[in-house]
């Protein structure tokens, strides 16, 4: 695990959990992918470096991911676009969502679980409350997330050339997988 | 006399005279149709109609019949919460936490992407901006806007999660109340804003179990343990108009407006708080509330106040209309002073009970010793009570130290019977059966000053002595109600009389047939006109020039009509045998209201009524007191009229998405109410069914059928009414379409005309082409005939013929003969045959015989004609064959090295095949191709095969088509 990534998580941490020592879950596992199905053209890239913790007793979470680590552009043109213009990704070095689950349900027992989370979703740099409906399986240990929400661009002040309206789609569709076990203290 | 005073005393002892008064409620009884629906919540639409919210699902109530609507899947139909947002779109919010909306006549899941709470969504509100807000029982607060669900919860300030309760104040904010006190929430340029009220802020109690919005802009709060408080917005404090609460804890709350707060209690029944002068009171007549647990409370645009309780289920009541049944025999006359004291005059005497002590106080009689008859009360202005009696004259007395005095004919009254008194600026007018009194009722009348007393009879004026009420105008005027004779007028000393023989020029047109005679009462409304009643006539309104008459026509349902007063919002209250009615002035609309009085019978006495100081009206009956409160609400008057479904060939359709209809489907059904929950059994029907009815079509059927309409453009209306009238209820229409069955319609007669059309243009076509061919093929002929004469007395032929017969001459005369034979046979056959059209085979064959009898004369060995037919049958064009033998001699060399054959033979049994050996001149004749060119004219205009010419080398061959 980078130590980059522990590095991001501190302020986290500290921001989101007045406990230290709780049960915390890691994600050992986590992947991005997002869509923007605009008229004229299909963009979709992934990404496997989401990071994620979720404090089961404080009912509490993070994810973040690395905004330059997305794959799978249609052309190296397009992900140039999309880490220069759109997303800023030197500035913006990272996407995050952290907030607190709503349901008061132990999802560490074994099992199906529909969850929502309330939180602040951090995009380009802007910081949204949204809540995200996520689809739990729990089995042994390992707790398996999977989630798709939408973004839309102007909610996080990405702007677009006119001209390029017909090529990103003002809502982007994102979905999300990760699997977590608890983290050995 | 003395008998029935003991028999009041007796009562007065030992009966609690006044029950309760309160309106009297009646059961909604939804068991009888699902005995397992426990209703928890009722909420009014915006259309007023009411919903209620149940364990087993929705269900909308009609006035009659409740009406289910529930979710087509699994899921808990325990229903929370019910909302209709300014879009008209129907919310429901489940215990399960789904929320669905009602779209037609269906439930659909509402899914956003957020995904929805999982605890029990107890509210629905729409803030100014137009987000729906949705509060749940463990979640907080979510609200929705441009499509994404956000939410607030202790994390964002709130006081707790379980939210009781959510109200918006009249800034658009949204009030909730929890375990821990009031979170008011907004949202303000995409912040979250929490503003949260505790016991530091003074409210009484954390736990917040109901909070209502009060139309001037405070919020009424109910609590769990400490009752009731008044949160003043304005001044940003709690104020405690209610104290000593005792009854636990407060689940709802209804207001009506400036005059009572209804509080509904957990297991400790429903209360009545008044605005207006602090009492509490609990209800407790008729209906099993005392220990009732209330679950809801509310107050409908028609003035009912509705309950659900666990005791009586769903009942309602008109809150206009109280009754509290009295032991008394007569109440002739009835009022309620400026210290809250209710007199009562009945033939017994005068009666008194402290309103301000509640149910429980008694009345106490009055002067029993003076066996007063007494018909009439009136409270001066300076708090004293005059008492008109029948007989015994008139008593003035303060209640506060009890100086009385008495006031008879002996002190100069016109008469002793005192039917009505009236005062205004320090005068009293008493209308007498003898005339009229005025008194100057001086400060220090009842310290046996002398007295001002002034008379007016029949010679001062008035037109008969018999007065039934007087009664002062605006204009302090003095106008007198007179037996037989119209109405009087007093001002300044001088009487004049109105009735309608006076006036007969104007009220002519308007009542031809009832003249105003004796005149029972008398009101004036804000506008001025004066309300007349009659004994048998109904109403009279005298608007200073003229009088104008209403009765039944004009919506009266009893002509006997006993009192009128103007209420405070101005409507005129008419009191008779059969009930209450309310007149509104300036549209002359009417609503009737009896059952919901409690009573059947009401038997009302002449005029007994009075205006309390609140503007509430005291109406005295036969066996108790009505009392009319006129709500500061404005009221919906008319039903709402709604129309339920629509059946097409009796199968129900979704009316708000069809409109077009088959020419099959022409038998329509329409089922509709009107809405009027306070006499449903009252409403009537009319209807029309624009492009088929020409007229309004009265009902009192829910239900209206046409069948087998003819195809055409329709549009359904349908209003109601709860009184006869028909003045400007509101319509509800639909408007559908029957389309003509196919053939009728205007795209299929225009193709099949274009059809026919084409026909007929292709048969004329068809007509033109034949009779072209038919003149080509005359035309062809007859060149073709041309031709055939022409080669045949084509000299050559001739000049060849007459050579060839030179020779046999000579040689054999015999064979001579037989050649010209040959020759004129062949002549006469050409000229018998050339006219037809066609011949037979055999005549053809004849022919060419001949013609091959003559070449081979002339050719001899150098010439073979090969004809073989084999007997074959048909048709052929005539002369076919001989021209094509002409030819075959005319092109080709014909000598002993190279001799010419044709064979003329039957091939496949259509066709004759004329084949020669091909051996052209070296010169050939000059030919205008005329012959065979014409023939394959001639059987392509017959329409039958085609000539076929094939040549080789070494042959020429013409196949021929036998005609069949």
């Amino acid at each position: 695990m980078p130590i980059r990534f522990f590095l991001f998580l501190v302020p986290l941490f500290l921001l989101s959990f007045v406990k230290l020592e709780g049960i915390k879950y890691t994600a050992q596992r986590g992947e991005i992918h997002f869509k923007s199905d605009a008229p004229l053209e299909l963009i979709e890239a992934k990404s496997k470096q989401l990071k994620g913790v979720i404090d089961m007793e404080e009912r509490a979470f993070a994810f973040s991911v690395d905004m330059g680590s997305f794959e799978g552009f249609n052309s190296p043109l397009q992900k140039e676009h999309f880490n220069e213009n759109y997303l800023e990704t030197k500035r913006f070095k990272t996407a995050t969502f952290t907030g607190k689950i709503i349901e008061k349900d132990d999802f560490t027992k074994d099992g199906n679980y529909t969850i929502r989370t309330k939180g602040k979703l951090t995009v380009h740099g802007i910081a949204k409350e949204r809540i995200i409906k996520s689809e739990i399986t729990t089995k042994g240990g390992k707790i398996m997330v999977r989630s798709s929400f939408t973004v839309l661009l102007d909610e996080h002040g990405i702007s677009i050339p006119k001209i390029v309206y017909q090529k990103i789609a003002q809502e982007i569709a994102v979905d999300v997988e990760a699997e977590f076990s608890e983290m050995k203290q | 006399m003395k008998k029935k005073t003991a028999q009041i005393l007796f009562l007065l002892a030992f009966a609690p005279f006044l029950r309760a008064q309160s309106p009297s409620f009646k059961l909604c009884s939804i068991e009888d149709a699902y005995p397992n629906a426990k209703v928890e919540l009722m909420y009014e639409d915006r259309n007023s109609v009411i919903w209620f919210g149940s364990t087993q699902g929705l269900f909308l109530y009609d006035g009659l019949d409740f009406i289910p609507f529930l979710k087509s899947d699994t899921s808990s139909q325990h229903v929370r919460a019910i909302y209709q947002d300014k879009k008209m779109t129907l919310w429901v919010g489940y215990e399960d936490g789904t929320v669905y909306q009602l779209v037609g006549q269906k439930l659909q899941l509402w899914m956003p992407e957020e995904g929805l709470p999982k605890m029990p969504i107890t509210g629905f509100a729409e803030d100014p901006e137009g987000r729906l807000w949705m509060s749940t029982y463990g979640e907080g607060v979510y609200y929705s806007e441009a499509g994404r669900l956000y939410n607030f919860n202790t994390d964002d300030g709130l006081l707790g999660d379980d939210i009781y309760v959510m109200a918006q104040d009249g800034l658009g904010r949204i009030w909730l109340g929890s375990d821990g006190g009031i979170s008011i929430c907004s949202v303000k340029a995409g912040k979250k804003r929490v503003e949260n009220l505790t016991r530091e802020d003074g409210l009484p109690d954390e736990i917040v179990r109901e909070i209502l919005a009060d139309p001037n802009g405070d919020m009424w709060i109910g609590t769990f343990d400490e009752g009731i408080c008044r949160y003043k917005t304005k001044e940003r404090r709690f104020d405690f108009p209610l104290k000593n609460w005792m009854s636990g804890t407060v689940n709802c709350l209804a207001l009506f407006k400036e005059k009572e707060l209804w509080i509904g209690t957990e297991g400790n029944g429903l209360w009545r708080f008044g605005l207006q002068d602090g009492s509490l009171r609990q209800l407790t007549n008729g209906r099993n509330f005392e220990k009732s647990k209330i679950y809801d409370l509310h107050r409908d645009i028609e003035g009912n106040i509705w309950t659900v309780s666990n005791t009586e289920g769903i009942s309602f009541a008109n809150r206009q209309f109280e009754f509290a049944q009295l032991d008394f025999q007569e109440i002739q006359a009835v009022l309620a002073d400026r210290d809250d004291q209710l007199w009562i005059g009945t033939p017994d005497g005068l009666f008194s009970k402290d309103l301000k002590q509640g149910e429980n106080a008694q009345f106490q009689q009055h002067f029993k010793g003076l066996a007063l008859n007494v018909i009439s009360l009136h409270e001066d202005g300076f708090g004293r009570i005059w008492v008109g009696t029948f007989g015994s004259g008139v008593l003035c007395f303060d209640p506060k130290n009890n100086k009385l005095r008495r006031i008879t004919e002996a002190d100069g009254l016109a008469n002793n019977n005192v039917l009505s008194i009236a005062g205004a600026n320090g005068k009293v007018w008493l209308a007498t059966l003898g005339g009229a009194t005025e008194i100057t009722a001086a400060s220090n009348l009842l310290d046996g000053r002398p007295l001002e007393v002034r008379n007016y009879h029949e010679k001062d004026g008035l037109s008969t002595d018999f007065i039934y009420k007087v009664l002062i105008d605006s204009k302090n005027r003095t106008w007198f109600a007179t037996d037989g004779q119209g109405i009087s007028l007093l001002e300044n000393g001088k009487i004049s009389n109105f009735s309608t023989l006076g006036h007969s020029s104007s009220t002519s047109k308007k009542s031809p047939d009832r003249g105003l005679k004796a005149v029972y009462s008398m009101t004036e409304d804000h506008d001025g006109n004066l309300w007349l009643s009659t004994a048998t006539d109904g109403i009279f309104k005298f608007d200073g020039q003229g009088f104008s008459h209403l009765a039944m026509k004009e919506g009266l349902r009893d002509l006997a009509i006993t009192s009128l007063v103007t209420d405070a919002k101005g409507q005129v209250v008419i009191v008779h045998q059969s009930g209450v009615d309310l007149l509104t002035p300036s549209t002359q609309h009417l609503i009737y209201y009896d059952k919901e009085l409690g009573l059947s019978e009401i038997e009302p006495h002449l005029n007994a009524t009075c205006t309390d100081r609140w503007g509430n009206i005291w109406i005295g009956v036969k066996n108790g007191i009505i009392k009319y409160t006129p709500l500061n609400e404005v009221l919906e008057i008319d039903p709402r009229t709604r129309l339920q479904s629509v059946s097409v060939s009796l199968l129900p359709i979704d009316y708000q998405s069809v409109a077009k209809f088959s020419h099959n489907d022409n038998d329509i059904t329409f089922n509709f109410i009107g809405v009027w929950y306070t006499d449903p059994t009252s409403v009537k029907y009319r209807y029309k069914l624009d492009g088929y009815n020409a007229d309004w079509i009265p009902t009192k059927d829910r239900q209206a059928n046409f069948s087998q309409l003819p195809p055409g453009k329709y549009k359904f209306m349908v209003t109601s009414t709860e009184n006869d009238a028909w003045l400007d209820e509101k319509v509800v229409s639909w408007s559908f379409e029957i389309m003509p069955p196919i053939w009728q319609r205007w795209w299929f007669i225009l193709t099949c005309l274009l059809m026919v059309g084409g026909l007929f243009y292709a048969y004329l076509k068809w007509r033109d082409k034949r009779q072209q061919r038919v003149y080509l093929m005359e035309k062809e002929k007859v060149e073709n005939e041309l031709a055939v004469i022409k080669s045949q007395i084509n000299p050559h032929f001739l000049f060849n013929s007459f050579n060839t017969l030179i020779g046999v001459i000579e040689e054999d005369p015999a064979l001579a003969v037989e050649y010209v034979e040959q020759l004129s046979d062949f002549y006469r056959s050409m000229l018998q045959l050339r006219d037809k059209e066609v011949i037979t085979l055999k005549e053809e064959a004849a022919l060419v015989a001949h013609y091959g009898y003559l070449l081979k004369k002339r050719y001899g060995e150098n010439f073979n004609l090969n004809v073989n037919l084999n007997g074959q049958k048909g048709f052929i064009i005539p002369l076919t064959l001989q021209i094509l033998v002409e030819n075959a001699v005319k092109h080709n060399v014909i000598s002993k090295l190279k001799p010419l054959t044709v064979n003329i033979t039957v091939e496949q049994e259509d066709c004759i095949s004329v084949e020669n050996n091909l051996q052209p001149k070296v010169q050939p004749e000059a030919s205008t191709k005329f012959g065979l060119a014409s023939l394959e004219r001639r059987y392509e205009l017959l329409g039958g095969k085609a000539v076929k010419v094939e040549k080789t080398d070494k042959h020429f061959r013409v196949c021929i088509p036998i005609i069949g």
